[in-house]
């Protein structure tokens, strides 16, 4: 692994001015399952200068909960989450999406700030020393250009949303559909922000998030749902264990008796970003939700897919995900 | 000579198994290789080296953590329990998994009993279900899976007659 310089950060202040020192070449380091996977298989044309660990400040990890919010410290650990039980009842979808991230060792590890953030795993990008490299990590070689190597590559886990002509990588987090159902909130050193706001847009599909270079997400808040709501997770993934999702969902269905009354779906790992399938969303509120409703609502949510030429299973994978999930929120409670 | 550039090389205190351990770490060296490579504990094996196999799990303040994935440098001033202690201590966890022989080449076992270790910690009387999803984390390329849930179980009742 190539060398690079390591900063125990005592307060925030102290972190983000070694971040900013170092102009963009520093990481903040917290789990680091994510990060400390790429410096060993030296994925990046430039690797990080200096890593900024954060676990050294004080606060920013637990959970509490507030008047009509939940407080989740960045640092807080995902199995923590899965085990709080205030998250298992009134925030179901958050548990249920803690608890599959990886294995219980990486849970025990990873942070929920973490897996926000956290990078690609699109095959090429992840291939080691930098074999493809590909137009998410930018600055051609001269003579070189600059192609996602998934466009006519293996692309079965990739986009069903995207453009060719950009990158086709998903965003792979477990956590994030559930927390954007859930109308969570990042509160960072710079701002306080949506997470569904976090995602560039889409002439930029090779950024994770908007997150800057010198910014650190100190705490998750989630708005406490309605009584009446009900939410539910689930991750279609080749193994139970370690494997990230193939297509994950999350929804949060507020049911008055039978009916709908206000409904948030979201799907992960089909397009560059978490994908809101706002179509889905629609003609669900006001309706009773039997089983008929939400079939047609996964086919909604897939509404304007593309397919690559090996990816056309994960469609169908999408539509019965939200099918599936809708039935699981309307069971639930 | 060691070098103290700022950010570089540092001098850490590891708390392993009760002892402090003072030594000079680079920050790109993971704990892994720390314990087993430098220090001589030679328990905490090697397979994956990316946080994906469970055979280097070692303790850290009570929770099971895969060691290849972190860095040596975060680890100072946490306590570290690795499997020569659980031995040490005769925990029923080593007779019962001889007794069930639940390991064919071996590689993997120290992984999976420091799990099983963590896991006794924190739940004396695990059911099935609770010790399969403990040992999620854990690969054994033998396919020793099922003898695993049998040591786990009877290493619990052990501990409860002990206790009684
Ligand atoms: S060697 Fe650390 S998890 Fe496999
Ligand atoms: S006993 Fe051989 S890998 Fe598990």
């Amino acid at each position: 692994m190539r060398r690079f310089k390591h900063f125990d950060a005592s307060s925030l202040d102290e972190a983000v001015s070694l971040l900013a020192r170092f102009e963009g070449r520093a990481k903040v380091i917290a789990g680091g399952t994510d990060i400390v996977g790429t410096l060993k298989d030296s994925v990046l044309p430039e690797p990080y200068e200096a890593l900024v660990n954060i676990k050294t400040i004080p606060g920013l990890e637990g959970i509490r909960n507030g008047a009509g919010v939940l407080k989740i410290g960045a640092l807080t650990r995902l199995e923590d989450i899965a085990h709080n039980e205030t998250v298992q009842t009134k925030y179901a979808a958050l548990a249920q999406a803690a608890r599959v991230v990886a294995t219980p060792h990486i849970r025990e590890m990873g942070t929920i700030a973490g897996n926000i953030c956290q990078n690609t795993r699109c095959w090429y990008y992840r291939c080691a020393h930098n074999r493809f490299h590909c137009v998410r990590k930018g600055h051609a070689a001269p003579g070189q250009s600059l192609e996602c190597f998934a466009s006519d590559g293996d692309n079965r886990y990739h986009s069903i949303f995207g453009d060719v002509k950009d990158c086709l990588a998903v965003n792979p987090s477990d956590t994030i559909p559930a927390l954007i159902a859930l109308g969570a909130t990042l509160k960072t050193t710079k701002r306080s922000i949506a997470v569904k706001d976090i995602f560039p847009p889409s002439d930029e599909p090779t950024k994770m998030t908007i997150i800057d270079s010198d910014e650190i997400v100190i705490e998750v808040e989630i708005p406490e749902p309605q009584a009446s709501s009900r939410s539910a997770y689930h991750k279609v993934a080749i193994r139970k264990s370690i494997d990230f999702p193939i297509v994950n969902c999350a929804a949060v269905v507020d049911f008055e008796g039978d009916v709908v009354k206000d409904c948030h779906i979201c799907l992960n790992a089909v397009h560059y970003k978490p994908y809101v399938p706002e179509r889905a969303e629609a003609l669900l509120e006001g309706e009773p939700l039997t089983d008929e409703q939400a079939a047609t609502a996964g086919e909604a949510a897939v509404w304007g897919a593309k397919p690559l030429p090996m990816n056309s299973y994960k469609i169908t994978m999408a539509k019965g995900l939200v099918k599936k999930i809708l039935i699981a929120c309307r069971e639930a409670g | 000579m060691p070098d103290f550039e700022e950010g570089g090389a540092r001098e850490v205190t590891l708390k392993i198994n009760g002892d402090d351990f003072r030594i000079l770490v680079e920050p790109r060296e993971n704990l892994r290789e720390v314990l087993h490579d430098r220090l001589g504990f030679t328990g905490t094996k090697e397979m994956c080296d990316r946080g994906a196999c469970g055979s280097c799990t070692v303790i850290m303040d009570g929770r099971p953590v895969v060691s290849c994935m972190m860095l040596a440098v975060e680890a100072g001033g946490h306590d570290i329990e690795t499997v020569e202690d659980i031995e040490r201590k005769q925990h029923p966890l080593i007779e019962t998994y001889a007794d069930h022989n639940a390991m064919q080449c071996g590689y993997c076992t120290p992984g999976f009993v420091v799990t099983a270790k963590a896991l006794l910690d924190r739940n004396p009387d695990p059911d099935e279900e609770a010790i399969k999803s403990a040992l999620e984390g854990n690969i054994c390329r033998c396919g020793t899976y099922p003898a695993h849930i049998w040591a786990i179980q009877a290493a619990a009742n052990r501990l409860k007659t002990r206790e009684a």
